[in-house]
């Protein structure tokens, strides 16, 4: 039988224990051992088939090359992405006042996922009593 | 006091040929002490500088020890411009506001076989008219400095430390109060001698002079070939040094040498205070084929740790912040048997009006005010110098926010000044000194330069916290992000901004 | 801005048009502060603060919160950056929040969450001020645009956060070229300056900060080289190790460090070199890599500087404050948590820390925490350091957070009385790593110093 790991020890992120999972190819298709609980199994598959990530940049306010507005995605999106998504994130130049979890890109290429900020800028005065950044 | 069309006080006008009496080149503390000197006196005077700043070479990597002179030969220039620049330095520093203190020092001999050395270096000293020396014993050595160690000691009453770069700026500060030009980025490219002028290209622009002091340090021998005097020949000899921590855990109070080795061309691995605090562990002595090669060695860093032990074992397990090296501008071949080779102060005889400093190390930081009035001196004999009606031989206070009680604090801060924002929380230092820094007169504006004149980034942290709030200042203060520098040339920091 | 419950003094004091009552014995201090109810102090009313938090990162939030929360009646952040948040704002990747509010978000979401928080609950806060001195009475002197002022706290908590090691404390010999920075201010530079600061970078340190900024500079066109790491395991979490190496396909090189620095002005390159066990260069195996950028990622320092200058007693193993269970250091009054008081890899936990540690200060500042015998908790084998390094006698219930020295497989850690031998905690771990910190509860009141150790 053709058992080769295709990964080397994974280590499963979903919860704190950290199950090191191995995982092998087989006719029958993926083989997970290690795991404590189920998910670790769909972590294991979906990370040797599929493996998806969320990202985080930042971009300039409209007007300026020094006020950044951090963002990430609403969810995770397949590795592959990552770059085009990067190039359109690259092309934002959000006009302040920007809500922390505002949209600033719905559906970025089509994925189903948002490009949301992660940081508020200008608003009306903060709760503390702070000026606005811009 | 501007001069209509001066493009910033201290630096000299944009444009054509600009003609002075004297140009000093090289901005290290002997080019800059001539310069205040000069400036006693009714000559225009331009000095010099290749590097973004003043105090770039030699003058900002030593130990800042301000010798006792009994370290030289005695009839030699070295021991006549040390003794001589040790009974001027210390009111001279007093009259600039430079950082300075009167520690005293200890040259420790940690085994009677080497006692015999020490009342050489006395007798020495005495020759030289070094005042005050004495040998003293262990319970004498416990006495001076309890964390010094040796069976006997040759203690140097007048011998002290003072910051070197920060008196390097000073001298020229006070020259350029009164009215002498600093020019930096000004490398001399070419020397031409015509109509009874010299004529100096640099990029920018040429500066033509009835007189030139060569001061350029480690590159003097090739400044004076440009002039056509072909017999000098400058050997590096690199220096490597650690520094430690201000507070490393115990309290030194004046500087520490061993007794020189004899086939080392240093004065030996030495422990100095600082007067902030830090503690500098060296220099090595090791000859170098390149002038720049200021790069720290693995060997030479164990070499000083091991050192260091012997003379002082608590130094050991110091917390050892940053490391550094300085190249000795030496005349003779560190290689070779000869170990002594003289300054060089004296106008050239192929040709007059130029005067040549050449081969300036230890002890040239003491003595440079006194080579400086030999400059003086020279001139004075060739042409009739006329005082100045006013001059101004000192400079006011520098404040600095960390030596500040609270209440000169509050009343700095008060009102929302740039004293209350804190760029350095190593150092302590408030966004108005580094405005200041910025704005010297010089034009330097470099991370080093304002480094050196605030402390900014010379903490525990290396400016790992700061140099990110240098960086936005110096953009508010018109620094372009492409020419944020270490310290000029191709130091830079950035390649642009990520997104435009 | 009220916080109703519980709050009456504050209330009063508004309606009296007065800062909060002079606490006994209190010396007024200074003349022109303001508290946040909006109206001017009456001339000689002073309010000595009762918790004064020293950091508004993480860990001074949760402080802030859990010393209101506690009853705290005056409490004040003093933050020397221009706004809240401590590194947090510098930290744009997620991985925060899972064991604070069970989703994962970005550092800045993070602090932004807990800022509205502290906004919310009458806690004031100062951005732009820096404390720079500390004694042991609790007289802080503080400098802001504001004005340079004393400020008296009924107690102090420290959470100043860490500082990153720089190149020449690991005594990188070679050059001192532009191009070389510790990865925390490259990623300042980068996230919150929008800075180019290389084009092609050497990472010394498998450390997160590290890791991080890999991917960081990967994502904005500036190549990696390589990540080389002194020890034979990585510092950093699997994840990361993952998700910001193997994914681009940058390398990482176990046993293995920087000997050299080359490059006059810039960076031109790096000689890098494997080790053996003694972590000494290998002759014969250096190799040179060209880069025009290093960056370190070489381990954090607590930020004691302050701590210092108050006389708290400080651990050689932690680097941080030594504390009992109640986050009290050997100063009374003075607290510590956070990165200050040891070196985290989850920021959720610095803040469990600092709503504990808040808790505690506020009945200290009211003067509920009575003085008592304290018992020593000692690191033994398999074990780098625990915290609390004491406690009080009779203490049940007492978290500890612990790491150990080297990876470790299928071990057991145990809490062992010295005295008596008694086992006060037992458990069974498949794996530990140095680079994760641990935290575990010690249920049995303890009545002796224990000894805390780990067993393969």
């Amino acid at each position: 039988m053709s058992e080769r790991p295709c990964a080397d020890p994974l280590t499963c992120i979903l919860c704190p224990v950290g199950c090191e999972l191995e995982v092998r190819r087989t006719d029958r298709g993926l083989d997970v051992r290690g795991n404590q609980c189920e998910k670790g199994i769909g972590f294991a598959t979906e990370e040797v088939l599929y493996p998806k990530r969320n990202l985080a940049t930042s971009v300039p306010v409209r007007g300026s090359e020094t006020i950044m507005v951090s963002v990430r995605l609403s969810d995770r999106v397949p590795r592959e992405m990552l770059f085009p998504i990067l190039a359109e994130i690259a092309r934002l130049r959000p006009e302040p006042p920007v809500r922390r979890g505002q949209v600033l890109i719905a559906d970025v290429l089509g994925t189903g996922v948002d490009v949301i900020a992660t940081r508020t800028i200008g608003s009306e005065r903060s709760p503390r009593g702070d000026p606005p950044e811009v | 006091m501007k001069k209509p069309g001066a493009a910033q006080p201290g630096t000299p006008p944009p444009g054509a040929e600009a003609r002075y009496d004297v140009v000093v080149i090289g901005g290290g503390v002997v080019g800059c002490a001539v310069l205040r000197e000069l400036s006693r006196y009714d000559l225009s005077l331009l000095l010099l500088e290749k590097e973004t700043d003043l105090a770039e070479g030699v003058s900002k990597a030593n130990s800042g020890v301000i010798h006792g002179g009994f370290n030289v030969p005695p009839g030699s220039l070295k021991a006549g411009t040390n003794v001589a620049g040790l009974g001027l330095i210390y009111g001279l520093a007093a009259e600039l506001r430079v950082p300075h203190r009167k520690t005293g020092k200890l040259v420790v001999a940690l085994t009677d076989g080497e006692k015999p050395r020490l009342e050489e270096l006395k007798t020495q000293g005495e020759r030289n008219g070094t005042p005050g020396l004495e040998i003293v014993g262990e319970a004498g050595i416990r006495r001076i400095e309890p964390l010094a160690r040796g069976r006997w000691a040759l203690y140097s009453p007048h011998t002290g430390i003072i910051s070197p770069y920060e008196f390097t700026v000073a001298l020229a500060e006070c020259g350029r109060r009164n009215g002498a030009r600093v020019a930096l980025e000004a490398p001399v490219e070419s020397v031409e001698f015509r109509d009874g002028l010299f004529r100096l290209a640099t990029p920018r622009g040429v500066f033509a002079a009835r007189r030139v002091v060569n001061s350029a340090g480690l590159f003097a021998d090739e400044v004076a070939r440009l002039a056509g005097i072909d017999e000098f020949r400058i050997y590096p000899c690199r220096g490597e040094y650690l520094i430690t921590d201000k507070d490393p855990g115990f309290r030194l109070g004046l500087p520490i040498y061993p007794v020189p080795p004899k086939d080392d061309p240093g004065l030996g691995i030495h422990i100095t205070p600082t007067m902030e605090g830090n503690v500098l562990l060296g220099p090595s002595a090791e000859p170098v084929g390149d002038k720049r090669n200021t790069a720290s060695t693995r060997t030479v860093m164990d070499r000083l740790k091991a050192e260091a032990a012997r003379l002082m074992p608590e130094l050991r397990k110091a917390p050892f912040i940053h490391s550094c090296a300085g190249i000795r501008p030496k005349l003779v071949d560190p290689r070779g048997r000869e170990m002594f080779r003289d300054f060089v102060i004296e106008e050239s005889a192929v040709r007059p009006g130029w005067i040549n400093l050449l081969g300036i190390e230890s002890p040239g930081l003491t003595a440079a005010p006194a080579i400086a009035r030999m400059v003086v001196d020279m001139i004075g004999a060739k042409e009739d110098l006329r005082p100045k009606a006013v001059f101004d031989p000192g400079l006011p206070e520098s404040p600095r926010f960390a030596a500040m009680d609270d209440g000169e604090r509050k009343a700095r801060v008060e009102g929302g000044s740039g004293w209350g924002e804190m760029v350095c929380r190593c150092e302590h230092v408030t966004r108005a000194e580094v405005e200041a820094a910025l704005r010297n007169p010089f034009g330097a504006r470099t991370m080093d330069a304002v480094k050196r004149r605030t402390r900014c980034g010379m903490g525990r942290c290396q400016g790992g916290f700061c140099a990110p709030r240098l960086v936005e200042i110096m953009q508010d203060e018109g620094v372009p992000l492409d020419r944020i520098t270490k310290r000029g040339g191709g130091s830079r920091l950035f390649y642009g901004r990520i997104k435009r | 801005m009220d916080n109703g419950a519980g709050d009456d003094r504050l209330k009063t004091a508004r309606a009296e048009g007065r800062g909060l009552p002079l606490k006994e014995g209190a010396v007024p201090l200074y003349d022109d502060d303001r508290i946040d109810t909006g109206l001017p102090l009456k001339e000689g009313a002073v309010p000595p603060y009762d918790v004064v938090v020293i950091g508004g990162g993480p860990a001074g939030l949760a402080a802030a919160l859990g010393a209101r929360r506690a009853g705290a009646g005056s409490v004040l952040i003093l933050e020397r950056d221009k706004r809240l948040g401590g590194i947090l704002n510098q930290c744009i990747h997620d991985g925060f929040g899972l064991f604070l509010y069970n989703e994962t978000i970005t550092g800045p979401e993070y602090a932004e969450r807990l800022a509205e928080d502290v906004g919310r609950e009458g806690i004031r806060t100062e951005t732009g001020a820096m404390v720079l001195d500390l004694g042991a009475d609790r007289l802080l002197r503080v400098n802001s645009r504001s004005g340079y002022r004393l400020i008296r706290a009924g107690s102090v908590i420290l959470a100043m956060g860490c500082r990153e090691r720089t190149r020449d404390m690991i005594e990188i010999p070679g050059t001192r070229p532009a191009g070389i920075l510790t990865a925390g201010s490259a990623q300042n530079l980068v996230n919150l300056q929008n800075l180019r600061i290389g084009n092609e970078a050497v990472i010394l340190g498998s450390g997160d900060i590290g890791l991080i900024m890999a991917r960081r500079l990967t994502y904005e066109g500036m190549a990696v080289k390589g990540v080389f790491e002194i020890m034979p395991w990585t510092n950093g979490l699997e994840r990361n190790v993952r998700q910001c190496l193997m994914d681009f396909g940058i390398p990482l090189e176990l046993s293995s460090t920087v000997i050299e620095v080359r490059g006059r002005d810039r960076v031109a390159s790096v000689i890098v070199a494997r080790v053996d066990e003694e972590l000494r260069p290998v002759p014969g195996s250096e190799r040179e890599v060209r880069c025009d950028t290093l960056l370190l990622s070489v381990g954090l320092i607590p930020e004691n500087e302050l701590a210092r200058r108050a006389g708290v007693e400080l651990s050689p193993l932690t680097g941080g404050a030594v504390v009992d269970e109640t986050f009290m250091t050997s100063v009374p009054g003075i607290f510590s948590c956070g990165n200050v008081l040891q070196i985290h890899d989850v920021a959720d936990f610095a803040s469990h820390e600092g709503f504990a540690a808040g808790a505690f200060a506020a009945r200290f500042a009211r003067g509920e925490l009575p003085a008592g015998d304290k018992v020593r908790l000692c690191p033994g084998r398999g074990v780098r350091y625990c915290l609390p390094q004491t406690a009080r006698t009779g203490t049940a219930n007492v978290d500890l957070s612990f790491r150990v020295t080297r990876p470790l497989r299928a071990c057991r850690v145990t809490a062992v009385g010295r005295k008596s031998g008694k086992k006060y905690f037992g458990k069974k771990y498949g794996r530990l790593l140095p680079s994760e910190l641990q935290r575990v509860r010690i249920r049995p009141a303890i009545e002796e110093d224990l000894e805390v150790a780990c067993h393969e």
